[in-house]
């Protein structure tokens, strides 16, 4: 079977960005900066309502009003709402302020209607129902062994519940797109992870051939997996501009993403988990409610956008029964959010082992080492603890003196990573110079980059020899930016194109390795006409299965319940690492990610309005430089399993591995995410009178 | 935003003259701009009022003697207060105070007027489609809502605290507020800049949209004082709680001591009886928790807000015993 050359010459060397300079300066024009010529601003009018029917939408005064060049209803008039934020109507203007005005102009009647906006409220019996069904579903349920039985009779058993809170989507190039359309043909500039999935969305919602729309990406600022289609607003951009007869650019405000983009659903997971004398877990019995809004896998979600978590997660439970329960509420649907059903599964599950662990009286790293079934995740805990030195800095919990506490964690993850489909194509032209064409586009990530280190490898050339287009629909297919599986499906593709094009370069000029030094005079040899080959992903050069485990050192002021993270050390394994420093680069974010869903990242629903209330970054708090610890990312280099994919991995560890240093910290432990001061004050028995936090 | 004129004064009697019945000043900007994106304020005219001190001679901060004194343009910036030597070696409690303020692009923009004259952060009050106690309404939703941010001591109807770190210093240091006044320069304590909010649930301030603040006026009398706060994030969050203290230290005692809290109150909230506990003596573990607990003793806990008495009883303890060194 085919494989990655061995020795390699670029590939698994730091590399930086090729269009690293260009972002810094300003050069890189992101889907946000798109202004083709006579363009519009175009915005959406929402439902103010939790729950309402809507009985009339009055667009009259918005469409004589200045500027105003479009009014659209984006469904009927008379219709029933759900969440505060559901789309309603829409308008296209030639100033921003003109389309806030003529938003403000548009008349709405409705009869608001009961509604329930938080997880327990909805769960209740006599809560208002969200559809006509009730508001939880039936149970989803996987079993194995003899569950009762094993937890009647195991020597050691830890309880609890374990919550995890709505983490909204804030990419920080908000969603939307430039969209264009003029008869039947589609131009489209997305903030997308894809661009021929929005092709896809558009040519159905326009029903015009997808031959007609044309999808351009080159720069956007992040997806998370919340931007795969054209999103309801990519829709309502084209219904907008094909009214108004200009292109509209409608990009959301943070307020709206806020509502109705996409978020990671809350949790609620009920765990039982038992272990005999030995250490080895005999049992676990897990019950999960979690909430995907009123839906998952609404218009903008890729797909695992349900509440349902990973679970039982990494470990083998000889017994086990999971079920899992989905609660509607009146609330913006769900979407896919980075690891999907990941990061709060191994919350839930490492909290537990920790729990376990403790009750045992082992190491928890040791407790891990005996039960993981991967091999690989054995050899990144006895990597990870080595270097963070868990040996000089694991104690018992709560054996830290003082007022100010650290404590130590850790904890795993898994994913399945991988990809396949790309297609690709090589230019090779008379004067040397090279351009691949590849339809991914880069999140961000380095997907570009990753491109011209294939090829570069394969021609013998620098990276930056190397010119890369992507983005562009008109570029050979490759598929969303999801799942961990661009580079996977991306880099064997480019290595197969740039193989057929040496064949073929070789056929041509009789030159027998045109590569690297011979790489001018060969291609002189073309004459006038440049040399275009295809190719496609391959088997052989990528793998899936990806895994990595956190460790934490927190310090917990115990008087004032603050938590600072002080050291993450997180190993990570992703098959052949084809650019360490994009690699590290995507770790480093994840574990700010997961900080975030740690430490401070929840949503906030008002019982009483139904309206969102931390509606901006002040109050949807997300970390900052102040609140990134020393984070040493170690690369576990397998490049016998070929290239894998690590967006995902790298956020599923860092949530559990902090609240487990938290609860070594304090010996006690914080069971909901975020670990806010007011719930570590509270734990430690400070807080009077209290009712919840 | 709705509609607007804007206008520069180039002095505080043409900012005062030009602000007419719905005006409003324009430092810094930081508040009063999203609060008009939000449609949360629509002033008529803006009166830009950066420039007002442009032919004063004199530097923006300024120490003097008879009264010992320090005294700080209404617009100078956040940033200035939080960098200038002098003040953070005779007035440290201040420049701890602003160097907590936001961001550093904050900071930068933000000016003193804007800092202790800004509005509440609660978020029902800040939600664009919630029209709350202080906007109007009938209704505080914070009082059984989502109150982990709200007021412990609030003696009125809107239980929103206040957020500006420098009024907490300031309070502490028996600062007063020069204002224009009804074509008069008044001199208002603190206290006095405040207390109106906690009469009308709809005021942010006692300052009517004409009165113009042109100064602050510290006294430099007290020779020790801090400032602390708890934020969740590290950097770049609003307090929780913050806490300023002020006095003189001799001999290993205490006298003349402020101590004052913010974001737990209306205003800023400041308990005599503590004061006076304080004065003549040492400050100790022992006396700043038996002042955090006079202090505290009135709380009143919300259903999610009770863990600020806690952290409040820290940090009057912690800003107390900085004023030892």
């Amino acid at each position: 079977m085919a494989a990655w050359p061995n020795p390699r010459q670029v590939l698994g060397k730091p590399a930086t960005r090729l269009d690293g300079v260009a972002k810094v300066t300003g050069a890189a024009k992101y889907s946000y900066d798109v202004q083709p010529d006579g363009w519009l601003y175009g915005m959406i009018l929402r439902s103010k309502w939790p729950a309402a029917k809507v009985t009339k939408i009055d667009l009259s005064k918005a469409q004589a009003m200045p500027g105003v060049k479009a009014v659209i209803l984006t469904e009927g008039e008379k219709r029933t709402v759900r969440f505060y934020g559901q789309e309603l109507a829409a308008v296209a203007a030639t100033t921003k302020q003109q389309c806030l005005d003529a938003l403000r102009a548009i008349e709405v009647t409705a009869e608001p209607s009961p509604f329930v906006v938080k997880e327990d409220d909805a769960m209740k019996d006599d809560s208002p129902h969200v559809f006509d069904t009730p508001n939880v579903s039936q149970p989803s349920l996987k079993e194995e062994g003899q569950v009762d039985q094993a937890l009647a009779s195991a020597p050691a058993i830890v309880e609890a519940e374990l919550r995890t809170s709505v983490q909204l989507h804030h990419p920080l190039e908000t969603h939307g797109s430039t969209v264009s359309v003029q008869n039947d043909q589609i131009t489209a500039w997305a903030s997308t992870q894809g661009v021929f999935s929005v092709r896809e969305g558009l040519a159905n919602h326009m029903k015009v051939p997808q031959a007609n729309v044309h999808v351009i990406c080159d720069y956007m600022g992040g997806g998370f997996g919340s931007k795969f289609g054209p999103g309801a607003h990519g829709g309502i951009a084209a219904k907008l501009s094909q009214a108004a007869g200009a292109p509209v650019k409608l990009m959301l405000s943070r307020l709206e993403q806020g509502l109705a983009v996409g978020n990671r659903p809350s949790s609620i997971q009920k765990i039982k988990f038992a272990a005999g004398s030995d250490g080895k877990l005999l049992a676990a019995d897990v019950t999960n409610h979690g909430s995907p809004g009123i839906s998952g896998g609404g218009q903008t979600a890729g797909g695992g956008g349900g509440s349902g978590i990973a679970t039982p997660y990494l470990y083998k439970f000889p017994n086990f029964r999971a079920q899992q329960f989905n609660v509607v509420m009146n609330t913006g649907p769900s979407s896919a959010f980075r690891a999907p059903g990941h990061p709060p599964a191994s919350f839930g599950t490492e909290s537990m082992m920790d729990e376990l662990a403790v009750k045992l009286g082992m190491d928890p790293v040791e407790f891990r080492l005996l039960n993981d079934p991967s091999d690989v995740r054995k050899r990144e805990y006895n990597v990870g603890r080595d270097k963070f030195g868990w040996a000089k800095k694991y104690k018992k919990p709560g054996s830290s003196t003082g007022t100010i506490k650290t404590g130590v964690g850790c904890a795993g993850g898994t994913w399945g990573g991988g990809g396949k489909g790309s297609e690709a194509e090589a230019q090779i032209n008379p004067d040397g110079t090279v351009e691949l064409r590849c339809g991914t586009q880069d999140l961000g990530t380095g997907s570009r980059t990753v491109v011209a280190l294939v090829a570069a490898e394969a021609f013998g050339l620098r990276p930056d020899q190397i010119k890369v287009k992507i983005g562009d629909t008109t570029l050979p297919f490759s598929g969303g930016s999801g799942g961990s599986s661009t580079s996977a499906s991306v880099s064997p593709a480019i290595w197969d194109a740039c193989q057929n094009a040496l064949a073929a370069l070789q056929q041509q000029t009789g030159v027998a390795d045109a590569r690297g030094a011979n790489w001018p005079d060969t291609c002189k040899k073309l004459g006038i006409n440049p040399l275009t080959v295809r190719g496609k992903w391959q088997e052989g050069f990528s793998g899936s299965g990806a895994g990595g485990v956190n460790f934490a050192e927190v310090e917990v002021d115990t008087e004032t319940g603050h938590v600072r993270v002080k050291k993450i050390v997180a190993v990570h394994d992703c098959g052949l690492i084809v650019n360490p420093l994009t690699t590290t680069s995507q770790i480093n974010g994840g574990v700010l990610c997961g900080i975030g869903y740690a430490l401070y990242e929840e949503r906030i629903m008002d019982r009483q309005t139904g309206l969102l209330l931390n509606t901006s970054f002040d109050s949807y708090k997300i970390p900052n430089i102040a609140d990134t610890p020393d984070i040493e990312v170690v690369l576990i280099d397998m490049p016998e399993r070929g290239v894998i994919g690590i967006g995902e991995p790298a956020v599923i560890p860092p949530a559990g591995a902090i609240a487990n240093a938290v609860a070594n910290a304090l010996g006690v432990r914080i069971h909901s995410l975020p670990i806010t001061p007011a719930k570590v004050l509270a734990a430690l028995g400070k807080v009077p009178n209290m009712t919840s936090v | 935003m709705n509609p607007f004129q804007y206008v520069t004064a180039h002095t505080p009697d043409e900012a005062v003259s030009l602000i007419g019945k719905n005006g409003r000043y324009l430092g810094g900007g930081i508040d009063l701009l999203d609060e008009m994106k939000e449609y949360i304020v629509s002033p008529d005219v803006l009166v830009n009022v950066k420039h007002v001190f442009d032919t004063k001679n004199a530097q923006p901060i300024v120490f003097t003697k008879d009264p010992n004194g320090c005294s700080i343009d209404a617009t100078v910036t956040i940033a200035d207060i939080a960098a200038h030597e002098e003040l953070k070696k005779v007035l440290p409690g201040i420049a701890e105070a602003a160097s907590e303020v936001g961001s550093p692009q904050i900071r930068n923009v933000a000016s003193l007027a804007g800092n202790l004259l800004q509005h509440s952060r609660c978020w029902y009050y800040r939600q664009p489609d919630i029209v709350c106690l202080k906007r109007g309404s009938q209704t505080c939703y914070a009082q059984d809502g989502e109150n982990k941010y709200s007021s412990l001591f609030s003696g009125c109807a809107c239980i929103s605290p206040i957020v500006s770190n420098l009024s907490v210093i300031l309070t502490a240091l028996e600062a007063t507020a020069e204002v224009k006044q009804a074509g008069k320069t008044r001199s208002l304590s603190i206290g006095e800049l405040y207390h109106e909010v906690l009469k009308n649930p709809a005021a942010h301030n006692s300052l009517e949209p004409q009165d113009f603040l042109l100064s602050v006026n510290v006294p430099t009398k007290r020779t020790r004082s801090a400032y602390r706060q708890v934020s969740e994030k590290s950097e770049f969050d609003w307090a929780l709680v913050s806490c300023a203290a002020a006095g003189n230290v001799a001999a290993g005692k205490i006298t003349d001591a402020r101590v004052v809290l913010g974001a737990v109150a209306p205003v800023p909230y400041m308990v005599a009886e503590a004061n006076q506990f304080l004065e003549g003596k040492p400050l100790t573990e022992v006396t700043a928790s038996k002042a955090a607990d006079i202090i505290l003793k009135d709380a009143k806990p919300l259903a999610q807000n009770g863990y600020k008495v806690p952290l409040a009883h820290t940090l009057i303890r912690r800003t107390l015993l900085a004023l030892n060194t």
